[in-house]
Formats: structure tokens, sequence, C-alpha cells
């Protein structure tokens, strides 16, 4: 009996909180608060909050249409696998003490899995077989590289500094990086560690393709780059997952540091990370969104490995001598 | 007669089938099918042998000593020649054996139209025979012959289709290269011998490292540059890239998968057991300084390939750099993850190197920019070639992940242990290289297998059945090894790990219990406890298993939906909404190819880039200029740092 | 008179890759290994010597406790080096005359379509 109550219980972990449902609203949430902002900041009214919504609702209803150049079963599913493992990566994100499956995975295994989806929306764009598509992935591959450093620093650092703490000399499990900031005090109340936190805030615009660092897009240049050839019900999951997506990298950077906020129930902590990945979207994606130009991207990998990566291996220097 | 089939013989049967059925071939080999069978045969008794010494040594611990010819020791001194297998030789010689094996299968049909078949064979198995033989080897002049068989077939190998674009430069300069490397390696054994008057490596091992003279010194840099050469290691990792490039994919596997390998395993003899230097904290500097580099340079020299074999050449040398600074960090997590690396190298790197030969053999050229869009003639190859490119990439949950994760825990552990920054650095490295790693798969996927199809490839078909069954067999190695980290760690890389810091075991196998430490005295390292902590978690099995249930939710939400109703593209076009526009036109053909990607990276790095290429210039006098001063370097270090 | 060897086959050894590294003609290339191969030959041979030592055949009744041996390793080993450094050179003609049928040339620095 405690069985079968238990694998409902991962399976409501799965399909409701932290899963799928409760990604959908928060990532679709976000994105439409961004909207809305930004369209405030340029003096226009902006669509409903909902807008996201029903654009989504509207895709699903649309034809899909598959260019005759197109690898179909690629073309298809990857959108799919991309959605499932951006959830996936979710689920391993502890929310302040609720941890359901961080035990499974540390901050090197986020690393990489935030691969995934990006690697599933290079792929499905490289079936379709699109010049567009093909320079799309080819900006959106330089932007992941160039995001990776920073972001190797930045996660490095923090396993430093919370080993030091800890006293294992490093640590990188999630687990112990959300009981240590439930236990101490948030990370980023650490001198050290602000620079990090900085180089995150940074990152996430270019993890998540906005302005100005949307240039795999680029509606007027190469007509969206990636998601050239996508309709209906495949774009729309696509649309799904840069939702997501900016709620994954929000709420780890709430999980690294801004742990021990929560109060230990359950529902409100929930609340606690969307409203903290509400001003958090608000802050960097929105603002920056608004008020900047797309940069070119060679200009994006310069910014990204000097001026980021620079305030990440500050950090990381400030840590490693246990500042 | 039932000694016969005692397990202790199975050391030299492994070699001896690889060699006998060599000669065998070159004899009879006229008839096609005897020609294959008997190929076949002697590569899976090679395999068997390997597969049966699995629980005697790996699981029970023991170290088989085999004397050829029963003579053993007298006086005091080996005068026999031995075959020692201990974990660490019967792990290398189990992944050798398996690429033999399936590179052998992959080769009936990939072969079958080129001529003088039996040849190909015979240097074939010379080639695994050579590489066992060193492996399992006790002797270390029996290793330098070895490696002069190995070096020799695989030289011939690369000539073997000598119409092949480059095959014969790529054969000679490998030939030259590799040769002064094999007179590095013979004049240090002498020099060893000169000073212990032995050739045995136990006996050696128990003799050398208390007692390292200037002489000493000056063999092991002789010996440690001769085994760089034969993996390839920067600088020789033009060589690599030259003779993997021109010789055909079955071979390619060898030479990446298994040749490498040799050298990695001479490292560690002489590193582990022979000179026992890896405890000096500088010496270990210097591996990992050299993997890094290897890392580094060759993964940013992949990047700016137009060659599908010659870009998977530079990057088996990019994951040799990742095993040596693993094996070099001297900690039991880090060798560990060094040789589980080592392993999964083998397996994806042979699987991109089959791909890479299929599309060869169905479309007659293996460069970027001609080709395109073959994942919809060949399926079954691109799904596998996926496998192997997020393998080699390290994508959880494949088996490259499971291993570079384990050396990102050793190498920052070491950081933090030693307080040294350039560990540190390292970490970084192996993290970013990583990442250009895929870069360089994203590029060879859009290239060659998705994008459009150019016309002339309209024909093109799957290979045949022979090709895809020993390319699937790769596939589900990775896969396996990928899922499941703690069965691997248990049954093959902690043993062999384990017996990597206890060199006095494999002394005392061979000369009795007691002998290492009455010679070695004060250097006699005891058994330490191996300790494989690491600082995160990783589980790939529930990531699997989440993932499947997502992927399940996602799927059902998604068919439920319009997601079936896509209208399909019909195969003789009619409505031009399922053409591709460009520019208001209908395109005819514009296919992004491998050199037009990644421009804002290259961009910025368009010095080191074109730094780089004039380096590697292909004059053969510049890279044995470049052989020559590694070894100066080498002497050097050696003579005033160790 | 056995250090003037040593001197003279690591002399060898040096002038080999020296002629490997500065000669632009494959021909030459190969000539420099052959002349390393000497020079490990030589020291091989010469690391075995013992002064005054006899050939390391045992007769019986012949050997008593002042007769000196030379060490026979090194000499069972030159055999095997010297029938490796003729496959060398075999090996390395025979692909030099390839070369020279599709190239045209035995300069190294044309020699080099594999670059970069």
């Amino acid at each position: 009996m405690s069985v079968i109550i238990s694998t409902l219980m991962y399976l409501g972990f799965i399909l409701i909180f932290p899963g799928f449902l409760f990604c959908f609203f928060c990532g679709m949430l976000l994105c439409g608060i961004e909207r809305k902002i930004v369209a405030r900041m340029q003096k226009r009214v902006g669509p409903p909050i909902l807008q996201p919504w029903y654009d989504f609702f509207k895709l699903c209803g649309k034809e899909t249409i598959i260019p005759t150049a197109a690898n179909k079963k690629v073309f298809l599913f990857a959108p799919v696998i991309g959605l499932a493992a951006l959830v996936v990566i979710q689920l391993f994100i502890p929310v302040f003490g609720f941890t359901a499956f961080s035990g499974n995975a540390d901050i090197i295994v986020i690393l990489y899995l935030l691969l995934v989806p990006a690697l599933a929306e290079i792929f499905g764009a490289s079936a379709s077989g699109s010049p567009y598509a093909g320079i799309g992935l080819s900006r959106e591959m330089v932007t992941i590289i160039s995001c990776e450093l920073p972001l190797v620093l930045v996660l490095l650092a923090v396993g430093k500094a919370v080993g030091n703490a800890v006293g294992t000399g490093v640590c990188f499990s999630l687990q112990t990086i959300a009981e240590y900031q439930i236990e101490k005090g948030s990370l980023i109340k650490q001198f050290s560690m602000i620079p990090a936190a900085a180089a995150f805030l940074l990152v996430i615009p270019g993890e998540i393709g906005s302005h100005p660092f949307d240039t795999a897009e680029a509606e007027t240049e190469i007509c969206e780059g990636m998601l050239a050839e996508y309709s209906g019900p495949p774009l729309a999951i696509n649309k799904l997952s840069h939702a997501v997506k900016m709620f994954t990298m929000t709420s780890l950077f709430c999980a690294l540091f801004l742990g021990g906020l929560g109060v230990g129930i359950m529902t409100v902590d929930a609340l606690i990370v969307l409203g903290l990945s509400i001003i958090i979207t608000v802050c960097v994606v929105a603002l920056i969104n608004a008020a900047t130009a797309r940069l070119k991207i060679e200009q994006l990998f310069k910014y990204y490995w000097t001026f980021v990566s620079g305030l990440a291996a500050l950090s990381l220097i400030l840590a490693w001598f246990g500042l | 007669m039932t000694d016969f089939l005692n397990y202790r013989h199975f050391p030299v049967y492994s070699v001896m089938a690889l060699f006998l059925g060599g000669f065998l071939i070159i004899v009879l080999g006229n008839k096609k099918v005897l020609r294959n069978i008997l190929a076949v045969l002697s590569v899976s008794v090679s395999l068997a042998c390997m597969l049966a010494l699995i629980k005697p040594v790996m699981i029970d611990g023991e170290i088989i000593t085999y004397w050829l010819g029963n003579r053993s020791i007298a006086g005091g001194y080996a005068i026999g020649i031995a075959l020692e297998v201990d974990a660490l030789s019967l792990f290398f010689g189990l992944l050798i054996s398996t690429a033999v094996f399936v590179s052998c299968i992959y080769s009936i049909q990939y072969m079958a139209n080129d001529r003088n078949v039996s040849q190909y064979y015979t240097l074939f198995l010379m080639l695994s025979g050579g590489v066992i033989g060193l492996v399992l080897s006790g002797d270390i002049f029996n290793m330098f012959i070895m490696v002069e068989i190995l070096t020799f077939a695989a030289v011939a190998l690369t000539a073997f289709r000598n119409e092949a674009f480059g095959a014969l430069e790529a054969a000679f300069k490998y030939l030259v290269v590799g040769c002064m490397g094999s007179t590095c390696i013979l004049t240090g054994t002498i020099m060893l011998y000169a000073q212990a008057h032995t050739l045995n490596f136990a006996q050696l091992s128990a003799l050398i490292p208390g007692n390292i003279t200037t002489s000493g010194k000056i063999a092991f840099a002789l010996l440690i540059v001769g085994f760089a050469t034969k993996a390839f290691l920067v600088p020789f990792h033009p060589l690599a890239a030259d003779a993997h490039g021109a010789a055909p994919a079955p071979v390619s596997v060898l030479i990446s998968g298994v040749l490498t390998k040799s050298g990695i395993y001479g490292i560690i003899r002489l590193t582990y057991f022979l000179f026992q230097t890896i405890s000096q904290s500088s010496f270990r500097l210097l591996l990992v300084t050299v993997g890094s580099v290897s890392m580094f340079v060759c993964v940013t020299m992949a990047l700016a390939q137009h060659d599908f074999k010659r870009l998977l050449a530079f990057h088996s040398i990019s994951q040799i750099g990742y095993v040596l600074t693993a094996v070099g960090l001297c900690s039991a997590l880090g060798f560990s993850a060094g040789i589980y690396h080592a392993m999964n190298h083998t397996l994806f790197k042979g699987l991109l190197f089959l791909t890479a030969g299929a599309v060869l053999h169905e479309t007659g050229t293996t460069n970027l920019d001609d080709l395109g869009g073959l994942s919809k003639k060949m399926p079954f190859t691109t799904a596998l070639f996926l496998i192997g490119a997020f393998s080699i990439s390290g994508i959880p949950p494949f088996n490259g992940f499971a291993s570079k994760w384990m050396i990102y825990q050793a190498c920052y552990q070491k950081a933090v242990e030693t307080g040294h920054f350039g560990y540190l650095l390292v970490t970084i490295i192996c993290l970013v290289t990583s990442i250009l790693t895929l870069a360089s798969f994203v590029k060879v996927s859009q290239s060659v297998f998705f994008g459009r199809l150019p016309e002339k490839y309209e024909g093109v078909k799957e290979v045949p059945f022979g090709m895809r069954f020993a390319m699937g067999i790769f596939a589900v190695l990775c896969i396996v090894t990928g899922l499941f980290p703690d069965l691997v760690g248990k049954y093959l890389t902690h043993p062999a790990s384990a017996a990597a810091f206890n060199a006095n075991a494999y002394i005392d196998a061979a000369f009795g219990e007691g002998y290492a430490s009455s010679m070695l005295g004060p250097f006699a390292s005891a058994a330490q406890d191996v300790v494989f902590d690491t600082a995160g978690v990783w589980s790939p099995v529930s990531w699997l298993i989440l993932m499947m249930i997502a992927l399940i939710a996602v799927t059902i939400a998604a068919v439920s939906g319009k997601y079936e109703k896509c209208s399909a593209a019909p195969e003789e076009v009619t409505d031009p909404k399922h053409e591709l526009f460009f520019g208001g036109e209908k395109n005819r053909f514009s296919q992004v190819g491998g050199s037009d990607l990644f421009w804002g990276f290259k961009y910025n790095w368009r010095h080191y880039f074109s730094g780089m290429h004039d380096l590697h210039s292909g004059v053969l006098n510049d890279y044995a200029l470049w052989a020559v001063v590694a070894l100066a370097l080498a002497m050097f270090f050696m003579l005033i740092v160790l | 008179m056995i250090t003037f060897n040593y001197i003279a086959s690591f002399f060898l050894i040096a002038l080999g890759f020296y002629t490997i590294v500065t000669q632009h003609n494959i021909v030459k290339s190969v000539i420099g290994l052959s002349i390393a191969d000497y020079g490990v030959n030589l020291l091989i041979i010469s690391i075995g010597y013992v002064p005054g030592g006899t050939a390391p055949i045992f007769t019986p009744g012949e050997l008593t406790q002042a007769s000196a041996f030379v060490d026979p390793i090194p000499q069972a080993l030159t055999l095997t080096s010297i029938v490796i450094g003729a496959c060398v050179t075999a090996m390395s003609m025979s692909l030099v005359m390839k070369l020279y049928d599709s190239y045209g040339t035995l300069d190294t620095g044309e020699i080099r379509r594999l670059r970069g």
C-alpha cells in the first residue's frame, strides 16, 4: 500500500509540483509579465498577462507543415525531447528545503543537462534543412559556448564556497547547498559570492536568448533562425520550452544564491520562488530587453568571455582564498 | 589435458590467436569465406580469453604471471620472458579486444571491394596482436618488440588504400616520427638494462625506484617520449590526424581506440610502476600539463577541420588528453576516471569512426563541405552517429558524461586538496573543452547528416547489415556503460586502479612474497586504501526514469492534441507550402556547410586559428623537430626538476 | 675504450635525428633513421661488452671460474634490433617509391597535402 502511495506521490512531483504543471504555469506567467513590462517601457499597452497561453493554444490548433527537405522524425520530436528534458532539470533543482529528486544530481550535472534542451532545438532546426535555421543554430551554438565559461566559473565558485563552509573542501551536491543555506543563510550574503551572482544574472538573458543576446533568433535578419520552418504544435512546444527555460534559470539562481529564504511549507515556498523569479525576470530580462539593441554574435562572445567571465573569475578567486 | 584449459594459459592464447590467425590468412587466404572465418575466429578467441579472465583477475584479484617455456627465475634474476596480467593489463586488454572484435566484423563488408584483402587482415591481426601483446607483456624488451610490430602494421594499414588522398604521405610521416619514438624506447630500455641487468618488468620495478641515477633519468625521458609518440600526445598530434584520416575506417578505430591506449598504458606502467615518479608533485604537474594542452589544442584544431575523419582524429587526441590528465592526478578517483574515460573513448570514438566509414562507403567522400542531408537516406547511421556524438561531448546519460564528470570531480578535489591554482585551471579547461567538442559535433551533424541533401547523393542507401551490426554493438555498449557507472566501477575500473596503486603486489606476484619490500626498502609503497569519494552525485538511471516519464507525458499530451494531424510531406511535391523559401525565391540548393558555422567564435579567435594553421605545416622536418624538442625538454625536465 | 663506444653511439643517434630534422629529401630522412638505428645497435653491443670476455658459447669442460663471457642478452637484442632496422628501411623505401610515383618529387616541402 505504501508503495502505491509513494509512487503516486512521486508521480505528483513529476506531473504537478515541481514538475510539469508548475513549470508551465510559472514559465508562461514569467513570459507574460516580461512582455507586459517591455511594452510598458516602450509606452505601449502590451498584451494581457495570459497572452502566451492564448498563443500556445492557438498554435496547437494550427496545421503543421513539414518541409520536403526535412527529416520528419527529428524535426517533430526534437521539441518534445527538449521540453521533457527541461522539466527533468526542474525536478532536480531544490525549492528551498524541498528537494524532490535533488539527491540524484549535482551542479555539474545541471550544467550539462541545461545543454540537452538547447541541443534538442539545434538538432530540430538542423533537421529542417533551412539555411536560416543553419545560421540560427550556428549562432545558438556560439551563444552556448559564450555562456558556458561564465557558468562554469560560477558553479566552481559556489562549489568552493559551500565546500569551505561545510568542511569537505569542495561540494557540488545541490542538496548540501540547499541545506547549508537553510542553516547559515543565503550565499549571496557572502561577500565573495556577489560577483558570481551578478555574473549568473548576466548569463540568464544569454541562456534564454532575450535582447540583447537574441542573435540566434534575430527575427529581422534570419526569420527567427532555428524556428524558421516550425509551425503548429511543434512551434507551440518550442515556445513553451523557451518560457519554461526562463523559469528554470531564475529558479536555479534562487536555489544557488537565494536559498534559505523559505519557510518550510511547500506551497508558500513555491510562491516565494515564483515571486523571486518574477523580480529577477523583471530586473534582468525585461528591463535589459527593453533598453538595449541586439548585439552582433562576435560582440556577444567577447562580452561573455571577458566581462562576465571576469566577474565570475573574481568570485572564484575570492572563494579560493576563503574570503 | 585439462591443464590445457587452465585460465593461466589464456593470456598467451589471446596473443597467439591473433598472430596465428594473421599467419594462416596469408598462407590460405585466397578463399574469401575461409579468410573471413579465420579472421573472425581469431579475434573471437582472443576476446573470449580476455572475458574468461575477468573472474580470476578482476573479481578475485589474482595476478597471473606466465613464464614462456617455463623458464622463470635463476639466481635472483628473471631469465625467461614473462607475461604478467594484473587488473590494469586486463582492463586494457579487454577494451582492446572488444574494439578489435567489432572492427573486424565491420571490415568484412567494408573491405569487400578492395584488392589484397588477405594482406589487410594479416596486418590488421598483427596490429591487434601487437597491442594485446604490449599490454599483457611483463618484459620491457618484449614491450618494445610489440611496439615495433604495431607501428609497422599501423603504417602499412595507413597506406593500405594508397590511391586515397594523402595516404602515402601520412604513412611516411608516421613511419619516420614513429620510428624516432621507437628508437627512443629501445635506447631507454637498453639503458635500464645496463643499470639493472634485467629486462623483466616486475624486477625492474623493484630495482629502479630507489636508485634512479642520471642515466636512469635520461632513460625515463626517452621511454616517456617514446610512448608519447605512440599515444600521439602533443606535439605528435599531427601524425595522428594524418594517419587516422587516410586509413580505412576499421583501421582508424584501431589506431584511435587501441593504439593510442597502448601509449597511455606504457606511460602508466612507467610512472606508476617502473620509476614510481608519479609520487612527485612536479612530475604529476608535467603529466597534467601535457594532458590539458593536448586536450585543448586538439579540440580547437578539430573545430577548424573540413574533413570528417580528420576532425575525429583530432578529437581522439583531445580525449586522450583527458585520460592523461586524469591519470596524472594520481588520486584513486582520478585514475579510475581516467581509465573509465579511456574505455569510453574506445567505444564512442570507434562508433564515430565507423559511422564516418559508413558515410565514406556510401558517398565516396568525407569532405564536410560536400555532404549534407544524409539522415533521410541513412537513418540508422544517423541515429548511431548521434549516440556517439552525445557520448563524446558528454551529454547525460551517455558514457562520456559519466567519466568526464568523474574527471571534473577528481581535478577539482585535487585543486582543493593541494591548493594549487594550476589544477583549478585544468578543471576549467576540461569543462570548456567539453563544450567545444559539442560544438564541433554540431558542425558535423549539420553538414553531414542534416541540412539539404545534394542531388548527386539521391541514390545513397543505408549500409549493409554487417556494418550496421558492428556499429550497433558499439552504440549499445556506449549506452550501457553510461547508465551503469557503478557496475563498471565495481568490476572494471576500481580493480584496475587498485592494481595501479599497488606496485608491490605486481612485483611480488612474479618474485615471491616480500621481494618488493626487501628490494625497495623505504620506497616500497604499501597498498593504499583506495577511496572513490566524489563531491557530488550523479545517478543516470534515475535521470533516465524521470526522462522516460516526462517524455511519455509530453508525447501523450502532444498526440492527444493536434500533433499527429500534421500533414506529412508528400513524396512527389505538389504543394509549394512544403518547400523551403529563402529570400522570397524557392530555395534550390543552399546548404549551410561545415566551414560556415560558428563565425562569431572563429572571428574572435582568428589569430589563434591562423597561428595554429601555420604551425601544422605538414612538413616532415617540422614534425621531426617538434619530436626532438619534446625529447630535449623531457630530458631537461627529468635532469633538473626530478 | 668502451667510453668511446658510448660517445660514438650517442653521436650516431644524434646525427641520425639531426639528419631527419634538417634534410629536405625524404631518402635522406630514411638514411637518418638508419644512422640512428646503428647508433642504438652500437650502444647495445657496448653495454654487453666485458673486457677480455669470450663469445658466450657454452662448451662443457672449457668453462672455468676464471673465464669471462660477454653478456649474451644484448647480442640477442642487437640481432632483433638489426632485423627491425632492416624492416624500417625496406618499408620506408617502398613508401618513398610510391610517393615519388604519385607526387613526382622527394622534397618534404612539397609533400604536404595534409596540413592545418
